[in-house]
């Protein structure tokens, strides 16, 4: 008899919610956020911040990468879709299209700062220099015969001193994030086609055979050289000091945060420190963003105070608080430029 | 010499200790293979538990605290400056600290949350404004991390978070009884936050709580009803048979599908708040009622039939010989079923994450729609921040979400003793 | 007493000289194993059941065949025959238990006090409240000895108060003689006691319903031989008041028990009649081959 009554009670219980939820689904006194994992770290961090020091409610924030956090974003305009997306990268003119066919039509555009991805291996080991030469010729499935002639073969590379013989003799063994994180895509980008491109035939084959340019400068190789270690940097972090052979691909805040027991290494000359990234001397450096639909200011409480908070110096300044977190502050001019947009809601356009 | 043939007794004799033998072979099989899942299970609980049990501990620095009337400009309590309320007191401790750089890195010593928990306190009791009292305030994560020891000393100034300057400060701090480890009760009381020493569980806990009464709620009584049809009323023909394939294929589903699922029903058809316990629960009891109803109707099937035959003989009617013998006597198995259903639901995030319970979540739910999240989701947000305090706290958070199941699962074996009948 | 007479002399009728003690001729007489119409006493007066032609089919293997058959008022029918002859399945047509089997159909005519019970408008509840019946296994459920008893009454609301209850709950336990052996334990588990003791505690829960007609399929197969004695007392006992059909397979307890007897073989009812007469002199040669033990 007890138990017939705990289900009443229960099934009870939840009708009264079902009830309520109709009301409160009418709608959203918190600020709803979506987007890259990058940005995350950073966005949460203001949120927080914006919780505790102002009466509105602390923003939620889902991390579901940028292109997921687009996709909701330009889904339409209404309570149930979010008031900003976080992205590593900037809108797409596709994403942007499509934004504008689900009445999505202004949309303002925030720098937050730049991320810089590091390659780097256990303190226990020895400090490299690298290029972005080597990182390709490490990495890609193909590279350039290394016999000479303008042709690709599959990547023979075993230690860091085939490819260049001014590295350790030591087995080629980089773990990285798989192929639907937002760091990868910089790192393949950025550190990989830039090396790519150090190669005139492969330069030339841009123009006239993209997708082949892109085959050969986007894949990274599969015989185990490259091993997939899963989303999670922290994991990446303490399999380097583990294993002091191996390197590790991953974000800036995580060098910053574990500097006792990894090392990055210099790429093109650089060291992967916290000026270089923010002069843009450091090549492996991508801009962060995030996008607000104006259309939802004044619906949704806050999102006005939000930005004021987000864009203010004490939060992204030289000695903002995020730089706790490992974020690397834009150049003031730029700081200012996007503060003001901030301020004046100005859409963007493309 | 004439050949005797063997008797009976003696091959079996010959045979013996063979069989002796095989069946210690067999033995000592088991036994090994015991022996390595509970190696493997000491190992697993073992790294958490070393991993974790410092997060149960949490550095706290004493202040004595003047709350200084003209510094609170008391017209706006919620605006005031708090931050220098704990700068005064910091500077009167180390008078000989000057310079702006130089006190900025001793004020970080303590938390940026501490300004805020002095607003909490003069907001709910304004009488405190113009006392001094002291005050126990959390201390930065760096500092903790290098009361535990998880930041060494030796290693160089410059690779640390945490300088010589400041480590010097904090001996001082310790050595004056200022600053010392105590039980973490933040921990059990807060929602997430990106300051490790201000992070704590109970959003999770609550969200999950949530959820899973949605689910029990749910999937419990539809669970039981669609066994009980199938097992009791359903005639056997090729939609029986249909449906019953198609139940224990659903078990097999991967839980993301039912995400998506829950994504596109629940909130894009019916337009449910997103990242809600309500939406959670209904996902989930997709998810478990497979795995209901196949363990309530192989408890069904295991009633002996002489228990229904007993009570249509007296004439009791089908519906009846059901509700009142053959549930009670099936229940026990029923709610064993359920149990591991809502445990197998507890440790979900898959299907979570396509509507929107993968997030940042501050505020502790207080309700079915309010935005929450779940034990396994911290714990995922956890391990993926790069601040290193947040390391012990995902082993610590898995410590919690275990301790869950292990009750739930106590409380399977303590329903099951309750509730069993022998016949 | 009146009816075991007008039983004999149907017999008597039937056999003729078989009371003149002229039994070798008798044996001649057998009616051929190949026969398998029904010999003897089939039908009597005042039936309280009356059974004509009935079929039973599992699927499409025919388990009962053309079986036709009364039973008396206040009289103990005991049902034997070699395993698998189907008594078993003709015993639960009788207050339709086959009804739960889903590939089981039954044919023919069952009358209960001149009702088909198998009529689209009878319905099982009210039947079975009047056809009780007692397994092989004792099954008593798994609750107090006293919600064992009192679960039949309760169900069908033939009680008003608590009282009441009681008082049928003690005088279904007298009949079932368990009374003085429980009555200071009620609310103690009925799975609790001995074997015996079960099953008459199943017996004093069929008791209960008030029933016309009690159906026992092998009561006693599952006790041992002091209380198997113990059960046979009660149903001597018993048969004053309700009518009682037994499935057997001892032949001993059907002679000790039943004032007729019906002999199934393979689906056949083959033999019906007075049970000395049956284990005294059998009409039909695979009766006779049954009771001297050359099969079953």
């Amino acid at each position: 008899m007890l138990k017939k009554g705990l289900i009443f009670g229960a099934v009870s219980l939840l009708a009264v919610s079902a009830v309520n939820t109709s009301s409160a689904a009418g709608g959203r006194d918190y600020i709803s956020i979506v987007g890259s994992s990058t940005v995350y770290p950073f966005a949460t961090t203001v949120a927080e911040q914006f919780g505790k020091t102002t009466k509105f409610k602390t923003p939620k924030i889902e991390s579901t990468g940028s292109g997921g956090g687009m996709k909701l974003f330009c889904a339409g305009v209404g309570v149930e879709s979010p008031d900003i997306t976080n992205a590593s990268r900037r809108i797409k003119s596709s994403e942007f299209k499509k934004c504008q066919d689900n009445g999505v039509k202004d949309i303002v555009e925030i720098k937050i700062g730049y991320d810089g991805i590091v390659v780097a291996n256990s303190k226990k080991a020895e400090q490299l220099k690298l290029s972005r030469k080597d990182l390709f010729l490490a990495l890609a499935k193909d590279v350039p015969d290394p016999k000479g002639g303008e042709k690709v073969v599959p990547n023979p590379y075993k230690t860091w001193k085939d490819v260049n013989p001014e590295l350790p003799a030591t087995a080629i063994e980089v773990l990285g994030p798989p192929p639907t994180s937002g760091t990868r895509d910089a790192f393949v980008e950025l550190a990989m086609e830039g090396g790519c491109k150090k190669f005139d035939f492969i330069k030339a084959m841009k123009k006239s055979d993209k997708n082949a340019y892109k085959g050969i400068c986007h894949t990274v190789r599969e015989d185990g050289a490259y091993i997939e270690a899963g989303e999670n940097d922290n994991l990446i972090v303490q399999k380097l000091d583990a294993n002091p052979q191996s390197l590790g691909i991953f974000g800036f805040s995580f060098l910053d945060q574990n500097g006792d027991k990894i090392q990055g290494s210099f790429v093109d000359g650089q060291a992967p420190t916290f000026e270089n990234i923010a002069d843009g001397k450091y090549p492996v450096s991508r801009p962060l963003y995030f996008y607000v639909k104006k259309a939802h200011v004044g619906v949704i409480p806050g999102i006005a105070e939000f930005l004021a908070e987000f864009s203010s110096d004490r939060t992204w300044g030289e000695d903002g608080y995020l730089t706790e977190k490992g974020l690397i502050p834009a150049p003031a001019e730029e700081r200012a430029k996007f503060a003001a947009d901030a301020k004046g809601l100005t859409p963007l356009s493309m | 010499m004439e050949k005797q043939t063997p008797s009976t007794m003696d091959i079996v004799n010959r045979g013996l200790a063979r069989r002796y033998r095989k069946e210690k072979q067999f033995k000592l099989l088991g036994l090994s293979a015991i022996i390595a899942s509970l190696m493997f299970l000491v190992f697993l609980f073992g790294s958490i538990v070393a991993n974790g049990w410092t997060a149960f501990r949490q550095g706290a620095i004493y202040l004595d605290i003047t709350f200084d009337e003209q510094a609170l400009q008391v017209e706006n309590l919620r605006n005031a400056n708090y931050g220098k309320l704990i700068k005064t007191s910091m500077a009167e401790l180390f008078p000989d600290v000057s310079g702006r750089s130089q006190t900025r890195r001793l004020n970080k010593l303590v938390s940026s949350g501490a300004a805020f928990e002095l607003q909490d306190m003069v907001l709910s009791d304004p009488g405190l404004i113009g006392t001094t009292k002291l005050v126990r305030l959390p201390v930065d994560d760096e500092v903790d991390m290098l009361l535990k020891g998880h930041i060494s000393r030796d290693v160089p100034e410059s690779e640390r978070r945490i300088s010589d300057e400041q480590i010097a400060w904090v001996d001082q701090l310790v050595e004056a009884g200022r600053l010392q480890l105590e039980f973490n009760t933040t921990f059990f009381t807060a929602g997430d936050s990106r300051e490790p020493e201000l992070s704590g569980i109970k959003g999770a806990i609550m969200g999950s709580m949530f959820t899973l009464l949605v689910t029990l709620a749910l999937s419990f009584p539809i669970g039981v009803a669609a066994a009980v049809y199938l097992e009791e009323f359903a005639p056997s023909n090729k939609w029986t048979d249909f449906i019953e394939v198609n139940i224990n294929n659903l078990a097999a589903v991967p839980s993301i599908v039912f995400g998506l699922l829950g994504l596109a029903v629940f909130l894009n058809f019916f337009g449910l708040p997103r990242s809600a316990p309500l939406v959670g629960g209904l996902v989930l009891t997709l998810m478990t009622l497979p795995t209901i109803i196949i363990a309530s109707r192989a408890s069904l099937k295991s009633v002996p039939p002489s228990i229904r035959e007993a009570a249509l003989g007296v004439g009791a009617s089908k519906m009846q010989a059901i509700t009142h013998h053959v549930l009670p006597l099936a229940m026990p198995g029923m709610m064993t079923g359920t149990i591991i259903g809502m445990a197998q639901a507890l440790g979900e995030t898959a299907p979570l994450l396509m509507i929107g319970m993968v997030a940042f979540i501050v505020d502790v739910p207080g309700s079915f729609t309010d935005p929450s999240t779940v034990l396994p989701v911290q714990i995922y947000l956890w391990a993926d921040s790069p601040e290193r305090a947040f390391v012990e706290r995902t082993s610590a958070a898995i410590m919690v979400l275990l301790t869950f199941l292990i009750c739930m699962n106590g409380v399977a074996v303590f329903l099951r003793k309750k509730f069993e009948r022998r016949w | 007493m009146g009816m075991d007479t007008v039983l004999d002399m149907g017999d008597t009728f039937l056999t003729g000289k078989n009371t003149l003690g002229a039994i070798d001729s008798v044996v001649e007489e057998k009616v051929d194993r190949e026969d398998r119409t029904t010999v003897g006493t089939q039908f009597v007066d005042d039936a309280r059941m009356t059974c004509r032609d009935v079929n039973v089919f599992y699927g499409d293997k025919q388990a009962i065949r053309s079986v036709s058959i009364d039973v008396a008022n206040n009289e103990v029918l005991a049902m034997i025959g070699p395993s698998g002859c189907g008594k078993s399945t003709f015993l639960r047509c009788l207050n339709r238990m086959n009804d739960t089997v889903d590939i089981c159909r039954v044919k023919g005519e069952i009358l209960l006090d001149g009702h088909d019970i198998y009529d689209k408008s009878v319905d099982v509840v009210p039947l079975r409240a009047q056809v009780g019946m007692v397994f092989q296994k004792p099954n008593p459920f798994p609750k107090s000895i006293y919600d064992n008893v009192a679960y039949g009454p309760k169900i069908h609301g033939i009680v008003n108060s608590k009282t009441e209850l009681d008082g049928i709950v003690e005088d279904s336990l007298k009949k079932a003689g368990l009374w003085n052996e429980v009555s200071d334990r009620l609310d103690e588990p009925g799975t609790g006691l001995s074997g015996g003791q079960q099953q008459r505690l199943c017996i004093a829960r069929a008791v209960a319903v008030r029933p016309e007609v009690i159906l026992m399929d092998e009561p006693c197969s599952a006790l041992d031989p002091i209380a198997t004695a113990t059960v046979e007392d009660l149903i001597t006992e018993l048969k004053e008041q309700y009518t009682i059909v037994i499935v057997t397979h001892n032949m001993q307890q059907a002679a000790r028990i039943s004032q007729r007897t019906a002999y199934f073989h393979l689906g056949d009812l083959v033999e019906v009649g007075a049970t000395d007469r049956i284990f005294t002199n059998p009409l039909h040669q695979l009766t006779e081959d049954y009771i001297t033990g050359r099969f079953g």
